[in-house]
């Protein structure tokens, strides 16, 4: 049953659906009152009610959430199950919306909910297990401690003793023990070995995703030695190309891909993602003992002491995501990465209320939350490595420079436009600060100046905090402005003349306490009638006085980072009205990081291309170096609310940074330094962590024998089943931690065993007990995924590329990347239809186990693609090939090539019947001949794609 | 040599056992039964073989194909299906009540362009530009409140397609031929065309997001007329098919060879058959998208252009069992009239108005109307009031309406519906929908339904929730079911 759920998801929960449509569509109340409860009521209270009237909330003390609650009602003294006529309960009438109460508060439940709550009344409100509360945690603490204490996935990892087993000396590595003795006690025995010839295919498509040549084949053969087999492990394992595979694994667990998403117009690709891909393939290569894996890949920006270590790009699991454009969803993508992909847990269910299932309160979501919101991507990723080794550095800083001047100078242009335009028309924004007066009628004051685009709102709020902070009473300038604004509206006009009248009997001056000449002689001349007047005659001044002395000496004013030094022509008073404007921190300084934000629709869609044109530039450039997608901390780490129902406008009770209590208990305490994400790493990759090792350890097992032991790699949650060999599991586990974390010797733990090296022919006595080899009576034959089909496809062709790491290939548009398939550009946003149709990993969320689907798509692509035709054709096109010219041997020689081996009889007469048919016609120029058709449909075969 | 025969490889206990999961095996036999013919077979024991193979619903119903004609960008339901007089009485001038804030400002009343007239027994009002589809008026539901949640493209489109805004969870699409398998293995099961590349938020519009890919909708350029354009290595460049036959037997005689001397192993059998089905997928895809083989009448019927070629190509994929068609009027968002709208939506309308009424008259004819589902509309509709002139978004002209989300209007025909009907209003100018609203997730509930659906329980199990279309939302609106 395991094997169908995990190849086939799907499957099952198509079915289930199917049967859910045989029963009867409700469960018939009185008859049957524990299933009415369970499936039609609490369903409703749960939805409904719980939030406002549950554990965590008792809005007018009352719970809904027990039977108890149900009798004590709440603050209102009447009871809920006391109830002689449906219709006249309490409960009954609240819902009603007729009475005084009316829940819920929002709109009536639709009916068909009240027909559910109006039968449960009538049937006295059972609840199920009320009778035997003790069976039942009360308590969601209690729940949480039980499930600590019960769960399996949560107990400590310790090595369980080795069972007891009559073929001993069948038995090579301890863990052969736990999967004999299950096989003897349902009177089952292992297969016999698999054949050389096999376990070099077998073993090599494994470990390197490559097929053997025909000439390591026959080495391996005729190795008489007795480590023949422990030498090929070691051989492969100390290959480069181990981790372009085992990495590939881990890519999918890891969400990769080299886009951000949906990005509109701006630049679409992480023009980085690929160091993070490439250290993947080098922590795998050189063995990274896995707890230092996650540690790196979770806090390397706490770890390593150097700003270029390549050790940073490790962060990339954090970063390459999809983003949303939404922080809050940004977050959660981590923390599910982290959750599912690490530790097995599915975390990000409790984003919106408690885990349904898990001992994960909703609080605990938040703790984490608080963890990532307190990191973020800096401006510009870090350069690993030394950039002037990156081959064409120095032309490519010359350009990039070039490109990123471009837009430095248009932002600083239009920053000073925009600053400039704001002093000409300094009444348009005193109007929108000083007055309540609407935008429409504004709008129609001939005073005001700028149309459209040309005002910005944004700068309005920063005029009345600079008024708010220089304005005061004493002030030469701004001090009847300061007095006039404060009068209400209303009192305006009866006691302005007062005010304005006492300020022009102040003597003239420029201290404090003074009024300067030039507002005396404004207001003198104007006097402000009411504050829109005050405004404009307060603005025109400011305007005025700017523009003479612009007129005078541009240099001074044109640009607020020159008016400092320029030298002043203008009297001291003059220049005392005009540096509330221009002067540092005055009204019109914005600064040039602000800029952005004020641009027009077409201003700023310059600046995107601008901004796309130095990103393209980078992502695109061979001599662009490579950074690492780092997070960094911020000053202050975020103390984190929970949201409630997930909703981040609906800010609820603050909650600590601090590990889960599934795992930490309750005794656990807050983390101390900084974010506590390097705390919770430490946490998290700790030997004493009862999930981490095993996570790994399944997923290391399911690639090796195409089946997980647990059959839901990333949930070790209360709902996965546990494992038929939870001692396996265990012992797994124990040798990771025991060998220092190292995955090799796992590997090597694994492959030397004699379960893995079984045959995998099927047998009709141990498929009659046990059809889907959940016991590993043999080994699974499988399907090749597809980069190891691909790659092998232009291995045999003598095609493939094994240049390593680098910026990503295009693998499915011509020309083709010969590259490895683990090189190949992912856009998660336009995801190639090939990939979907072979079942790569989606890359939107981390993948537990990727999809197994068999659909003539993937049948049309071997038959037509100009990339199956190409192989194909290159493969016959080899000197091996070309050089013999007899149909016989030639069709010895391909076998060879391409599946290491030569025909059987029958293999070689349906090759030399097709042949024969095929001759007949003359290809003209140009199309496939009838051995190029050969070698293809050699490609398309079940040999080919399928391991035994 | 004759094409294999591949071996029913499993035991009757594997079979009853899987039965025991929930596969309705009666029904599935009886449907082997009818087909007759070998996919079924394979199709019966399933396992993990082929995921397409068709499914029974929760429960009967009519509808079991879709046609989805997606007016991206955002038709004016003002313009459309929702006459708005009281327009008239303020044009030029501000409505007396409050725009409501949608993307960009709006200002005055915009009285639509267009004559709308009384069509049917029902004497439902239309719009001028979509007359041709008005003759089918009383086949058609009218839903003039429907809401979605925030007036921009992107949210939207995810909204309607996927039933979140910003998540990525699969589509309508998706779970559909998830829940219902589709009936041609020879096609895909949801295709989604779009002439000249794909619609904003691109292929995330037809995501299977967390469900298997095989149920990822499968795009088609319509702007090309070659099928081998349009359908991902349907057809090979260089072999013929009688040179193909040849290799395929070929190769099915060294599958057998490899296959004895692995007991017939399901999963060897079912990539064996998958050979057999790709021939035959060659054959019949070329064949569906190849409208020059309709008759001449149906080709004037539904008139000239990519829109009309289209439309019809998702007549002749429905009728060949495919479940799901998307039809998008084209790349970018082509109803987004900020501007010009009078104009663009004459012209847009006039692309794909005869189509469509000749697309409804020709499922009658051949009787597939009841079947399949026909839905209209796009992402949201458009405000009542002029979008005010701004300089880089429409070019400074005062002649289009903005983005609304708080009222618009879709429709649905055939498969079940009940026609001829109003559902719904929005208020005396078309701003806000305030009689009977319904959500999006009410339309994909209701879409659920009449594909036989309990929308709350067709349900997948991923990373440790049970997810479904509607989320936690979603009523059906039964007015809407016939």
């Amino acid at each position: 049953m395991r094997y169908l759920r995990t190849l086939a998801v799907t499957w099952l929960s198509a079915c289930s659906l199917v049967a859910i449509a045989g029963q009867p569509q409700a469960a018939a109340p009185a008859a049957e009152p524990e299933k009415f409860f369970t499936e039609q009521v609490r369903p409703i209270l749960e939805k409904r009610c719980w939030e406002c009237h549950g554990q965590d909330v008792q809005e007018s003390s009352l719970r809904l959430d027990s039977q108890q609650g149900l009798t004590a009602g709440g603050s209102s003294g009447r009871s809920l199950t006391n109830v002689a006529q449906p219709d006249e309960s309490y409960l009954w009438e609240v819902l009603q919306h007729g009475g005084s109460v009316a829940m819920p508060p929002d709109d009536k439940l639709p009916d068909s909910e009240l027909t559910v709550l109006h039968e449960w009344i009538k049937l006295g409100l059972p609840w199920p297990g009320a009778s035997s509360p003790s069976a039942v945690p009360a308590t969601r603490e209690e729940r949480y401690a039980l499930q600590r204490q019960q769960h399996w996935a949560l107990q400590k990892i310790s090595d369980p003793a080795l069972p007891p087993v009559q073929n001993a000396q069948w038995v090579a590595q301890p863990l052969d023990y736990y999967i004999l003795a299950r096989l003897e006690s349902h009177g089952l025995t292992p297969s016999l070995p698999a054949d050389r010839r096999t376990l070099i295919r077998r073993l090599k498509f494994d470990l390197l995703g490559l097929p053997p040549t025909i000439d390591e084949v026959q080495a391996f053969v005729n190795d008489t030695s007795a480590d023949a087999y422990e030498k090929l492990v070691e051989r492969y394992l100390a290959s480069p190309h181990y981790g372009e595979r085992w990495g590939r694994h881990w890519l999918d667990v890891a969400r990769y891909a080299d886009t951000r998403g949906y990005a509109f117009d701006r630049e679409r690709r992480y023009p980085y993602a690929y160091t993070y891909r490439d250290y993947v393939i080098r922590a795998f290569n050189e063995d990274l003992p896995y707890d230092q894996f996650i540690l790196q890949q979770l806090a390397a920006d706490q770890l390593c002491s150097e700003p270029n270590d390549p050790n940073l790009a490790a962060l990339g699991f954090l970063t390459v995501g999809r983003k949303f454009n939404n922080r809050h969803l940004d977050i959660d993508d981590q923390i599910d990465a982290v959750g599912r992909g690490v530790l097995g847990l599915t975390i990000s269910c409790a984003r919106c209320h408690d885990h349904k299932y898990d001992p994960i309160p909703t609080e605990d979501y938040y703790s984490l939350y608080g963890v990532f919101a307190s990191s973020k991507e800096p401006d510009e990723f870090p350069i690993i490595g030394d950039p002037t080794q990156t081959p064409g550095y120095a032309e490519f800083k010359q350009e990039l420079d070039r490109r990123q001047a471009e837009l430095d100078n248009f932002v600083e242009t239009k920053r000073d436009e925009i600053a400039q335009a704001a002093r000409r028309h300094a009444a348009d924004y005193l109007a929108r600060a000083i007055t309540r007066e609407s935008e429409e009628s504004l709008i129609l004051q001939p005073f005001i100046g700028l149309k459209g685009e040309e005002f910005k709102p944004r700068l309005v709020q920063r005029w009345r905090e600079q008024l708010v902070r220089t304005a005061k009473a004493d002030h030469p300038v701004l001090g009847p402005l300061y007095e006039l604004a404060l009068i209400p509206d209303e009192e305006y006009t009866t006691k302005a003349p007062t005010v304005l009248e006492r300020w022009q009997a102040v003597v003239t001056g420029t201290e404090p306490g003074q009024l300067n000449p030039h507002v005396k002689e404004a207001l003198q001349r104007e006097p402000p009638h009411t504050k829109l007047d005050l405004a404009r005659v307060y603005g025109q001044l400011l305007s005025s006085l700017y523009l003479q002395q612009q007129e005078a000496s541009p240099a001074a004013t044109e640009s607020p980072s020159a008016a400092a030094t320029a030298a002043a022509p203008f009297d001291t008073a003059t220049v005392q009205v005009v540096e509330i404007l221009t002067g540092p921190s005055g009204l019109t300084d914005i600064a040039l990081s602000e800029t952005r934000s004020l641009l027009t629709r077409a201003d700023g869609n310059t600046y995107r291309e601008l901004e796309r044109k130095v990103q393209s530039f980078q992502v695109d450039s061979p001599g662009s170096p490579p950074r690492a997608m780092v997070i960094r901390e911020d000053d202050k780490p975020h103390n984190p609310h929970v949201f409630i129902r997930g909703d981040h406008a609906r800010p609820g009770k603050e909650v600590p940074r601090q590990f889960l209590l599934a795992l930490a208990g309750f005794e656990r305490k807050p983390f101390e330094q900084g974010s506590g994400r390097l705390e919770l790493a430490r946490l998290i990759a700790s030997p004493d962590n009862p999930l981490t090792a095993r996570v790994i350890a399944n997923r290391i097992w399911m690639h090796h024998f195409s089946m997980p032991l647990v059959s839901t790699p990333s949930d070790f949650g209360t709902r996965s089943d546990p494992p038929v060999q939870a001692d396996l599991l265990d012992h797994l586990a124990t040798c990771l931690i025991q060998h220092k974390w190292s995955l090799k010797s796992l590997h090597r733990t694994i492959l030397s065993s004699s379960t893995y090296r079984q045959a995998s022919l099927t047998r009709a006595e141990c498929a009659a007990v046990d059809p889907e080899n959940m016991l590993y009576w043999r080994m699974n034959p499988h399907r090749l995924e597809f980069e190891p089909m691909r790659d092998a496809m232009l291995a045999v062709a003598s095609q493939l590329d094994l240049t390593s790491g680098g910026r990503p290939a295009e693998l499915t548009k011509e020309p083709f990347s010969l590259r490895r398939a683990v090189y190949g550009y992912i856009d998660r946003q336009d995801l190639p239809g090939l990939f979907r149709v072979f079942d790569v990993a989606s890359p939107d969320q981390s993948c537990p186990a990727r999809s197994r689907t068999t659909v003539p798509q993937q049948a049309l692509f071997v038959m037509n693609s100009p990339f199956a035709m190409e192989c194909a054709k290159q493969v016959v096109a080899r000197t091996e090939i070309v050089s013999v010219a007899e149909v016989h041997p030639r069709i010895e020689a391909i076998y060879r090539l391409v599946f290491a081996r030569s025909p059987s009889a029958e293999e070689l007469r349906v090759g030399e019947e097709f042949i024969a048919a095929a001759s007949q016609e003359t290809a003209p120029e140009g199309h496939p001949d009838a051995w190029q058709q050969y070698a293809q449909l050699l490609l398309m075969s079940n040999a080919f794609l399928f391991v035994d | 040599m004759p094409s294999p025969r591949p071996q029913l490889p499993i035991t009757r206990r594997e079979l009853l056992r899987r039965a025991g999961t929930g596969l309705g095996m009666l029904g599935m036999a009886g449907l082997l039964a009818d087909a007759g013919y070998l996919d079924q077979m394979v199709a019966a024991e399933e396992g993990y073989r082929n995921p397409l193979a068709p499914r029974e619903p929760h429960f009967p119903a009519k509808a079991k194909h879709v046609i989805h004609l997606f007016m991206n960008g955002g038709p004016s339901h003002v313009d459309t299906f929702d006459p708005k007089p009281a327009l008239e009485k303020y044009a030029g001038q501000n409505l007396p009540m409050e725009n409501l804030r949608t993307e960009r400002k709006t200002g005055a009343a915009f009285p639509s362009p267009y004559k709308f007239g009384k069509y049917g027994e029902s004497g439902i009002e239309v719009s001028e530009i979509f007359a041709q589809t008005a003759q089918h008026i009383d086949d058609i539901a009218v839903i003039r409140s429907m809401q979605a949640e925030v007036p921009n493209h992107e949210p939207s489109l995810l909204l309607m397609n996927c039933g979140a805004s910003v998540q990525v969870r699969p589509s309508v699409g998706s779970w559909l031929t998830y829940g219902l398998g589709t009936d041609n293995q020879n096609l895909p099961g949801f295709i989604a065309m779009c002439p000249g590349g794909y619609p904003i938020q691109e292929t995330q519009n037809w995501q299977a997001a967390f469900l298997p890919g095989v149920y990822q909708g499968t795009y088609i350029d319509t702007r090309h007329e070659e099928v081998e354009k349009l359908v991902e290595n349907i057809k090979n460049p260089a072999l013929s098919l009688e040179q193909q036959r040849r290799q395929l037997d070929a190769l099915a005689a060294l599958n057998q060879l490899h296959s004895q001397q692995r007991g017939h192993d399901p999963a060897l059998e079912s990539r064996i058959h998958s050979f057999e089905l790709a021939y035959r997928m060659q054959l019949e895809a070329t064949d569906a998208f190849d409208v020059s083989r309709e008759p001449k009448e149906v080709l004037d019927a539904y008139g000239p252009g990519v829109q009309a070629r289209q439309i019809l190509i998702a007549r002749r994929l429905v009728e060949r069992g495919v479940r799901f068609v998307q039809v998008w009027h084209g790349a970018g968002q082509p109803w987004d009239n900020h501007d010009d709208l009078e104009v663009n939506h004459r012209n847009l309308a006039g692309q794909c108005d005869k189509a469509i009424g000749a697309l409804l008259s020709d499922l009658k004819r051949l009787g597939l109307l009841d079947e399949t589902l026909v839905i209209w509309g796009g992402e949201f509709g458009r405000t009542p009031t002029v979008e005010l002139p701004q300089a880089g978004a429409n070019a400074g002209k005062i002649n289009g309406r903005d983005h609304n989300h708080y009222g618009f209007t879709v429709w649905l025909a055939g498969g079940g519906v009940k026609g001829g009907q109003v559902y719904g209003a929005t208020d005396e100018f078309g701003f806000k929908a305030v009689v009977d609203p319904v959500p999006v997730h009410d339309l994909h509930a209701t879409i659920m339904k009449l594909m036989g659906f309990d929308h709350t329980r067709l349900t997948y199990r991923f990373a440790g929730r049970d997810f479904r279309l509607t989320d936690v939302f979603g009523n059906v609106v039964d007015q809407l079911i016939a």
